[in-house]
């Protein structure tokens, strides 16, 4: 009875969207904006409609189901389908993405409505969730690079929407350039993968490792290593998160959809996912536990002191995600899911509040040119409160339960090191976060006088998936309960993907595994740690606000290194990419001969028979064509000769 | 007196090779190139090839330098321009033409001709006739080679007419 | 010796093909329209792909190899295969022709004659098994194309590409020639059969004059195939060369070099596998590393996919230094897809010349999307392609080479050629860039005549259909290569 239900609905959650991509991208323009405006969001809301069927179906089925389109290849031992996959995992990612895509589609509407290129944005946005959907339904390691790559795509078209300004345009670039490293990882590992088991099949993959490699088997590390550089350049971890800040010069629902819903979630899914790939390879999970506890440790730091809204929330992202990265390194899959999930509804809400922010300052971000807004835009006010207090871990809240989730299986599964790092960061996360809802919507306003007249509350189809989101970053925390408070609904849920593995952790860690006594007191510390950085911020931006700058200045050398981000884009700049554009350039100048007929002109002259050694020729001669090739004559000839 | 004629005829062969690198005036240069062909077809015959011998000099010493030197006198050029204003490439070129030249050096004085003689050793050939031996040969077993030759030899001629022709 | 054992069938293809070319030239005396011998050449690409197909199937098991004039040639499932890549490359070229040569005021039957000797002579040296018939029919395809490359006489830099293009030309070949000597002198034949009987004999020898043939043998096809450093000639030749012939020789003279690289060093000189693959390895990753790099730095569109061929013909040579089934496989079904995607790339580039064509930089194909809509679709999708985007046709290319090549043992050179399929994706992504994220220089929409119109859905739906449904094509690949592992 499941498996008819997700066999009639799981092709509709990829059909849908696909549809609003074809209809708007060929008739859009025809359409006009009122009916493409109906069109994307309806797309999306269908796909939330039958990820829904697909997740009963689910319930109801106990087992994971794979239906088959087609068998895309077949030949000799390889053999891949078009298939995709339901089981718990995936339908809550689907569930996931479909449904905050729905939310953020339907926000756009009402942010995007002035946009001469509406249309277009439409298309791009219902292609992003099509290829997000296609990642986490995908049955094969192929599917989901397909997916992968996809989604990819997409987010440089969204971040470079606004192409005419350089800043979206290099932020798109980025974006796709260093995404690529990863996906270099990840494309290399899929075809060992390949090599390894002669089929990118999950099901067969992961029936077959545990025979073919041993635990601790460099193959296996190997391949997980890779894999997970994928997941570092999409779900931008160090080194490789320096795309994602700067991916929200993009309009404010994609950077919402990127850092909520689709793309960044695509890194930890897709480790989850191969999860007993990399449970056969303990220093991989070693690995990806400590990065991810250090890009939460540092992105949370760069946040301290950005003055940029959307900044802000997007060095939060990145700290956030290391958590999540720290719950699957640990073998705590279930609770690092948990977390993308709470993390979605939250940064969903707390990315369309600052949308919602500038809308109605005219584009402002700086957040020291804001001030006293609470009663101006109450409703924006209000939803990223309650935001703030989510990604705060505030008790009661989403984000509560889920971080300390995922701290307590640090420390149960790894030891006190990871946890007291993890706990650190919980502190500094709920500064910012209320850094950032103290200096712009308390105090005195210091907006510009222009800006300050128009200051409006932003229209219904705005307002509307704020609430929703609202609500449910309160109330996605129930979901998933500590022990003491009746166990983890997700986890119940998520418990035929990973219970085995995570069974396994539980029993080794069985030195650690101290019982709810510890667990509450834990609990406890985290909440002191949360109200703790409220009341500092509090202290600082709202009863001292003198503060600030006393502590800035006295703290100059860190405030500055802080403030420039480590100056890791700087570095990067120098070492990588300003090399990289000197030798591309030089090798056009020395191969292309157009410019100089290099090769060979440079290879006599560094033989030195002439001081002319810089100078220019006249362009693409023959003689010195006939030249380069003698020369590769002699060499080639001369090694069968020497053979 | 076998060995006295080819290096007699190789030592020629290679000044004059050299002579139509290093001349500066066209025509001569095409000079060079005859002397160098009819030493070819000294060499040639005495390797038993006597066919091919006449060919060399029917159609290349003939037909084609006499086509060249045609074409000089038409055109009448002068000296030649040098082009290479850079020293330091010819003198690379030098360098890596006597590399090539030792690499195939190096071959031929430590490589053996490891092949196994066809058929047509020279008491056949003197048998048969050597016109009869390549007719023979060239009329089965080369007959695919041959009649391609027969298109190549048609896309030259298209090619030419394309490239030459006024008005097409 | 007698008639009956010419067996004639078996090299019916490439007959047709050459007769067509006669008929053209002949039948050019007596039309006006030029366009009819456009369709002409077309009838008998399309009649030498139904000899080939019918060829397929009447032999049995497809493990065959129908030797014809005393195994001069075969006609086996390798040269059949090539034969739907070539006359698939001679299709869409003629199909993007037909306008083109009119608007640049060269419309002359001789095109298409040129073209037709060309393609007769890719399809020899496919199926060429004797050194004496590759070397004629590697004449024949070069001097159609340094012909062509000159046919624009009106134009400068036409007649420099010809010259260029045939000068080098005539020196590769030169090697090629004394390479084949060389080898000759080593094994007494030229026949390959007979060299493979002669290694299984003595074995390979060391210091005879068959490694040093084997390495100028080499030469001769790294130029045909444009490897660096024998490459120097490819981007003059193909930025000066019309556009149109640009387009068929990228793919047509590239995947010659290679039908005929593959077959001798895998049937022929297996045993020497240990010498040439390093050599080639080498060649490999200089050609992919330079023609990527090189292609970063470039605005012209011509010449940027100058230096992109230059780059594939290193991915294409990583399935060939694998050696092994599912590298061969990887390699022809890779020039399957290049043929679609990189005349399809070119065929754009026509439709957005004008007379002359001046329109080749970057910056004329800004706004296409909003100009042309569909033109600007088809180009992105060769240009993903290109860049190896999954699911088009050019991902699956690399997806198997490059997994055979780690099958193989050579895992660092798939990195490599992972690593530089993502530098690739820069410059192809920047052609996308300028035709839907620049705001339009000249609002001039680009005008489609239909036969381009056609060339160019052709080899989208090719680019795209190749990727969606791979395996009727792969499975064709692999039994075709059979002959060549001697199964």
């Amino acid at each position: 009875m499941g498996e008819a239900l997700i066999h009639n609905t799981i092709w509709f959650i990829l059909l849908f969207p696909l549809l609003g991509v074809l209809i708007n991208g060929f008739f859009g323009y025809r359409l006009g904006k009122r009916v493409v405006g109906v069109v994307g969001p309806a797309a999306v809301g269908l796909a939330f409609l039958a990820a829904c069927g697909m997740f009963i179906g689910v319930v109801q089925s106990h087992h994971a189901v794979v239906s088959t389109l087609y068998s895309w290849i077949t030949v000799g031992d390889f053999d891949v389908s078009l298939a995709l996959r339901a089981d718990p995992l995936s339908s809550l990612m689907a569930l996931v993405v479909s449904g905050v895509g729905f939310l953020i589609h339907v926000y756009s509407v009402g942010y995007m409505a002035e946009d001469e290129r509406f249309t277009r944005f439409f298309t791009q946005l219902n292609l992003f969730a099509f290829s997000m959907l296609l990642l986490v339904l995908g049955n094969n390691f192929l599917v989901m690079f397909v997916g992968w790559e996809l989604v990819g795509l997409c987010s440089y078209l969204l971040i470079g929407f606004w192409f005419e300004r350089d800043a979206p345009a290099d932020a798109g670039k980025k974006a796709f350039l260093v995404t690529r490293i990863g996906d270099f990882g990840f494309a290399l590992g899929v075809m060992l993968i390949f090599t390894t088991f002669r089929t990118l099949d999950f099901e067969q993959v992961f029936e077959r490792a545990p025979e073919l490699l041993p635990v601790g088997s460099t193959i296996a590390t190997a391949i997980t290593l890779l894999l997970f550089m994928g997941a570092v350049g999409k779900s931008a971890q160090i080194p490789l998160y320096v795309w994602l800040p700067d991916a929200m010069e993009g309009p404010t629902p994609v950077s919402a959809l990127i850092h909520a819903a689709t793309m960044v979630t695509a890194g930890v899914y897709m480790v989850a996912r191969t999860h007993v790939l990399f449970e056969l390879a303990p220093l991989s999970m070693s690995v990806v536990a400590w990065i991810g506890v250090v890009t939460a440790f540092f992105a949370a730091s760069m946040a301290l002191v950005q003055n940029d809204l959307k900044r802000i929330l997007a060095y939060s992202t990145i700290s956030q995600l290391g958590y999540m990265f720290v719950g699957v390194g640990v073998g705590a899959y279930a609770a690092g899911i948990f977390h993308l999930t709470t993390h979605a509804f939250f940064k969903a809400l707390l990315f369309l509040g600052a949308g919602s922010v500038m809308h109605a300052l005219s584009g402002e971000l700086n957040i020291q040119k804001m001030g006293g807004l609470k009663d101006k835009i109450r409703w924006t006010y209000w939803t990223f409160l309650v935001g703030a207090l989510a990604l705060s871990g505030f008790p009661f809240f989403s984000g509560f339960f889920s971080k300390d989730e995922i701290l307590w299986k640090a420390y149960e599964n790894a030891g006190l090191w990871l946890w007291l790092v993890g706990i650190v960061t919980a502190f500094m996360t709920a500064f910012y976060s209320f850094r950032a809802v103290f200096v712009p919507f308390w105090g005195q306003s210091r907006l510009d006088k222009k800006i300050a007249h128009h200051v409006h509350e932003s229209p219904q189809v705005m307002i509307v998936p704020l609430v929703i989101l609202a609500v449910l970053a309160f109330l996605g925390g129930y979901m998933g309960l500590p022990h003491f408070l009746g166990g983890s609904a997700v986890e119940g849920f998520l418990s035929p993907v990973f219970a085995a593995e995570e069974g396994a952790h539980v029993a080794e860690a069985g030195a650690h595994a101290a019982g709810v006594g510890l667990e509450v007191t834990f609990m406890g510390i985290s909440v002191v740690v949360a109200l703790a950085g409220i009341g500092l911020a509090y202290f600082m931006y709202v009863a001292r606000p003198t503060v600030p700058v006393a502590l800035a200045k006295g703290l100059g050398p860190l405030y500055t290194l802080l403030f420039n981000k480590y100056y890791v884009d700087e570095l990067y700049m120098a070492v990588v990419v300003n090399p990289l554009k000197g030798l591309a350039g030089w090798l056009a100048r020395v191969f292309d001969a157009r410019g100089i007929d290099g090769l060979v002109n440079g290879i006599a002259a560094f033989f030195g028979w002439s001081g002319q050694t810089t100078r220019k020729v006249q362009t693409g001669s023959v003689r010195s064509y006939a030249l380069s090739i003698l020369l590769g004559v002699v060499v080639l000839v001369g090694y069968f000769v020497l053979r | 007196m076998e060995l006295a004629l080819f290096v007699v005829l190789a030592v020629i062969a290679v000044i004059a090779a050299a002579g139509v690198v290093l001349s500066k005036k066209a025509a001569t240069g095409a000079l060079f190139l005859l002397l160098n062909f009819c030493t070819l077809a000294g060499l040639y015959i005495l390797l038993n090839a006597q066919f091919i011998a006449v060919a060399q000099v029917i159609i290349y010493a003939g037909a084609i330098v006499v086509l060249f030197l045609f074409v000089l006198m038409l055109l009448s050029p002068g000296k030649e321009e040098s082009q290479d204003r850079k020293p330091y490439i010819r003198v690379f070129a030098v360098f890596l033409a006597v590399l090539m030249l030792g690499e195939v050096g190096y071959v031929a004085f430590t490589g053996v001709l490891s092949g196994t003689p066809g058929q047509y050793t020279p008491e056949k050939i003197a048998e048969v006739g050597n016109v009869q031996a390549i007719g023979q040969v060239l009329f089965t077993d080369f007959l695919l080679p041959f009649e391609l030759a027969s298109v190549l030899l048609l896309v030259g001629i298209v090619g030419a007419v394309v490239l030459a022709k006024r008005e097409l | 010796m007698n008639i009956s054992s010419l067996n004639l069938t078996a090299i019916a293809p490439q007959i047709i093909i050459i007769i067509t070319a006669l008929v053209v030239l002949l039948a050019e005396l007596f039309t006006g329209r030029k366009s009819l011998l456009a369709y002409l050449s077309l009838l008998g690409i399309i009649v030498a792909a139904i000899a080939s197909w019918y060829i397929w199937n009447g032999t049995e098991q497809r493990l065959f190899a129908v030797p014809m004039f005393q195994t001069m040639a075969v006609a086996d499932g390798y040269s059949l295969f090539l034969n739907l890549v070539f006359l698939v490359t001679a299709a869409l070229s003629v199909l993007a022709s037909i306008n083109y040569l009119v608007r640049e005021r060269i419309n002359h039957g001789e095109y298409y004659a040129l073209l037709l000797l060309a393609t007769g002579g890719m399809m020899l040296m496919g199926s060429a098994t004797d050194l004496m018939t590759v070397f004629l029919a590697l004449e024949i395809l070069s001097i159609s194309l340094y012909v062509l490359a000159g046919f624009n006489r009106a134009d400068l830099k036409s007649g420099e590409s010809a010259l260029k293009y045939f000068l080098l030309g005539a020196f590769a070949s030169g090697f090629l020639l004394y390479g084949i000597a060389l080898i000759y002198g080593a094994t007494g034949t030229t026949n390959l059969a007979a060299i493979v009987d002669f290694l299984k004999g003595t074995g390979p020898m060391r210091g005879t004059y068959l490694f040093i043939g084997l390495g100028l043998l080499l030469v001769g096809f790294s130029f045909k195939i444009a490897l660096v450093p024998f490459h120097m000639w490819t981007p003059d030749v193909y930025e000066g060369a019309p556009t149109s012939v640009t387009a068929f020789m990228s793919v047509g003279a590239k995947a010659a070099g290679f039908a005929a690289l593959g077959r001798l060093l895998l049937y022929a000189f297996p045993t020497l596998l240990g010498d040439w693959v390093w050599a080639l390895a080498v060649l490999s990753v200089l050609t992919m590393t330079l023609g990527n790099l090189t292609a970063l730095a470039q605005t012209n569109v011509k010449r940027m996919l100058a230096y992109s061929s230059i780059a594939h013909a290193g991915y294409i040579l990583i399935g060939l230094i694998a050696a092994n089934e599912a590298g061969m496989a990887g390699v022809l079904f890779y020039l399957l897809a290049y043929a679609f995607m990189n005349v399809g790339a070119f065929a754009v580039v026509i439709a957005v010349g004008r007379e002359g064509e001046p329109n080749l930089e970057l910056s004329d194909y800004a706004g296409l999307g909003s100009r042309q809509p569909l033109l600007a679709a088809a180009m992105a999708v060769f240009m993903f392609s290109l860049a190896g985007v999954p699911p088009l046709a050019g991902f699956f290319g690399k997806l198997y080479i490059f997994s055979a090549a780690v099958q193989a043992g050579f895992v660092a050179l798939a990195i490599i050629g992972v690593l530089n399929s993502v530098v690739s994706a820069f410059f192809y992504l920047r052609v996308i860039v300028y035709m839907y994220m620049q705001k339009p220089i000249v609002e001039a929409r680009p005008v489609l005549a239909p036969p381009l119109a056609l060339a160019i859905a052709l080899a989208v739906l090719g680019t795209i259909g190749l990727g969606l449904l791979p395996t009727p094509f792969l499975t064709l690949a692999q039994q075709s290569i059979a002959m060549l592992f001697g199964a």
